[in-house]
């Protein structure tokens, strides 16, 4: 079954205000997300900016990642198995990281 | 400390209690003029788990896993404030001992109790106003949001975080510290502190529209506080007391609304509805609540809601005890809303008749003019009475007065009672 590539942006303001309890809910909600079983992978990226590499002047050349201008930042990512694009699209909709503001970008995995 | 299940579930409001708990902890080791930093600490610490448990599954120890994140965070939000480097340091090596010897510490759940116990106590300061106490009590100690409180209250958010703002800028010019009071003091702060329990209480128990889920959480989470006093060396037969009065009411719940959200009265309440758990915490509470000779107001409320949960039946209730204990509450607070609740164990006594005359007493009362109960009460003394003309007209009154939907809904049923014919 083909694979996607959910990848999650999320603006960590929109948890600011929110109380212990809605916090405690929404973990339970993402946990029981990740257990679903058409996850196959999931990993949360670390918080900083992270390194970027670039060819400059032909050589490799690591900088520090880049500060987005926007308020999303990529934070972490799900693998999925799905019949094809509709199918992964109605799964992520689903997800409750659009539930609480945040967006999913979709993904296809290449040549499966 | 809270475990979570080998399931991943986590016990139903880990977060909330854990919150109260760490945001006394911490503004134990950062000042209680750095609350602030002190819940900004615990939400990141939140946020924390937020990122990590869905993708890395629940620590072992949740709780413990809450805290040292948050221990963690204190640091880094000490090193943020430019002390200067010795303060720093200091800070600093708080917090790591703090840290380090939760880890140890055989009495960690006193201890964490404890600390908990000092921030309600700071809560409840006589110079922060009863409203901003019963808040700060609440969104400290109770782990509860600004906007969970203002649901509650039926307030505006602004309102609540208005109130709070202003009793943390008491908190630091005043220089209110986490010490307990002594003597004296001790004894009236107690006081404040069951008062504000006990009207977080009373708000979370009134009937309201929707029945809200988070009113019933304030029900519980005054039931937690006064446990939590009634179990340490603060406990007061007065604290008993309240106890005891708090669990008898609260068993009631389950029956005092009909499926279809109507009030019933406590007389045609079913009384297997009501719940045997919190009986029997009550009686417990109960039983300690008579030790010494102190009797406050708390324990005739008591007494008169045991007396009701010893009955098995309505035709049990043992109206002639509870009218007694009604004089004797009378004498300690003469207040009409105590000479209302009176008169209607007047009537289950001496009769309908006698009971009207102390309400017609009653009506000159300006506390008393504009409060549905008093006209619904009187209404309903005039129905048994058989005059329908007069009960209407009273039960038309109170609902021109300010009530609840459901008790409007009450009234209303009331209304069709005095026009039906008589059977």
């Amino acid at each position: 079954m083909p694979q996607y590539m959910l990848l999650l942006y999320d603006d960590p303001s929109t948890w600011q205000k929110v109380s212990p309890d809605e916090m405690q809910k929404a973990i339970e909600k993402y946990m029981a997300w990740t257990k679903k079983p058409f996850t196959v992978d999931s990993k949360r990226l670390g918080e900083d900016a992270g390194r970027v590499i670039r060819n400059t002047g032909g050589k490799a050349r690591a900088t520090d990642g880049p500060y987005s201008e926007t308020k999303e930042v990529l934070g972490g990512f799900y693998l999925i198995e799905a019949a094809d694009y509709d199918e992964a699209v109605r799964l992520a909709k689903d997800h409750p990281h659009v539930e609480y503001g945040g967006t999913i970008e979709v993904r296809v995995l290449f040549g499966q | 400390m809270n475990q979570a299940g080998e399931t991943g579930v986590l016990l139903e409001h880990l977060f909330r209690r854990q919150a109260g708990r760490m945001v006394a902890h911490l503004t134990g080791l950062l000042g209680p003029a750095n609350l602030d930093l002190a819940e900004e600490t615990v939400q990141e610490a939140m946020l924390r788990a937020l990122q990590t448990w869905p993708y890395q599954g629940v620590p072992e120890n949740a709780g413990a896993w809450l805290f040292r994140v948050a221990h963690n965070a204190a640091i880094d939000a000490v090193r943020r404030r430019r002390l200067t480097a010795k303060k720093e340091e200091e800070a600093v090596a708080d917090i790591t001992e703090a840290a380090e010897s939760m880890l140890e510490r055989p009495d960690l759940e006193e201890h964490l109790r404890d600390e908990e116990l000092r921030m309600i106590f700071m809560c409840c300061h006589p110079e922060i106003g009863r409203e901003a106490s019963v808040a700060l009590s609440l969104k400290t100690a109770g782990g509860f949001s600004v906007r969970e409180i203002a649901r509650a209250f039926l307030a505006e958010d602004a309102a609540v975080a208005q109130r709070l703002v202003r009793a943390k800028r008491q908190i630091r010019e005043r220089g209110m510290t986490l010490e307990m009071p002594t003597g004296k003091d001790l004894e009236k702060r107690l006081d404040a502190v069951l008062e504000v329990i006990y009207f977080v209480f009373n708000e979370g128990y009134t009937a309201h529209e929707g029945e809200d889920l988070i009113r019933g959480d304030l029900c519980g989470e005054a039931f937690r506080l006064v446990r939590l006093i009634a179990g340490s060396a603060l406990a007061q037969p007065r604290v008993h007391a309240l106890a005891a009065l708090i669990a008898f009411q609260w068993a009631r719940s389950p029956a005092r609304v009909d499926q279809l959200g109507n009030l019933v009265l406590l007389e045609d309440q079913d009384r297997s509805l009501w719940d045997a758990w919190l009986i029997s915490l009550g009686f417990c509470h109960f039983d300690s609540s008579v030790a010494g000779d102190a009797a406050s107001e708390f324990h005739v409320q008591a007494a008169i809601a045991a007396t009701h949960a010893r009955a098995a039946s309505e035709g049990e209730i043992q109206w002639g005890i509870i009218l007694q204990l009604y004089d004797d509450l009378l004498l300690m607070n003469p207040s009409p809303i105590v000479a209302l609740n009176r008169a209607v164990a007047v009537a289950k006594v001496h009769g309908p008749q006698e009971a009207l005359a102390g309400i017609e007493a009653l009506r000159a009362e300006p506390k008393l003019r504009s409060y549905y109960l008093l006209l619904a009460v009187r209404g309903h003394l005039l129905l048994d009475l058989g005059r329908r003309e007069e009960a209407a007209g009273s039960f038309q009154a109170a609902l021109e007065c300010r009530c609840s939907e459901p008790e409007r809904r009450f009234l209303r049923r009331k209304l069709g009672e005095c026009e039906a014919e008589p059977a």
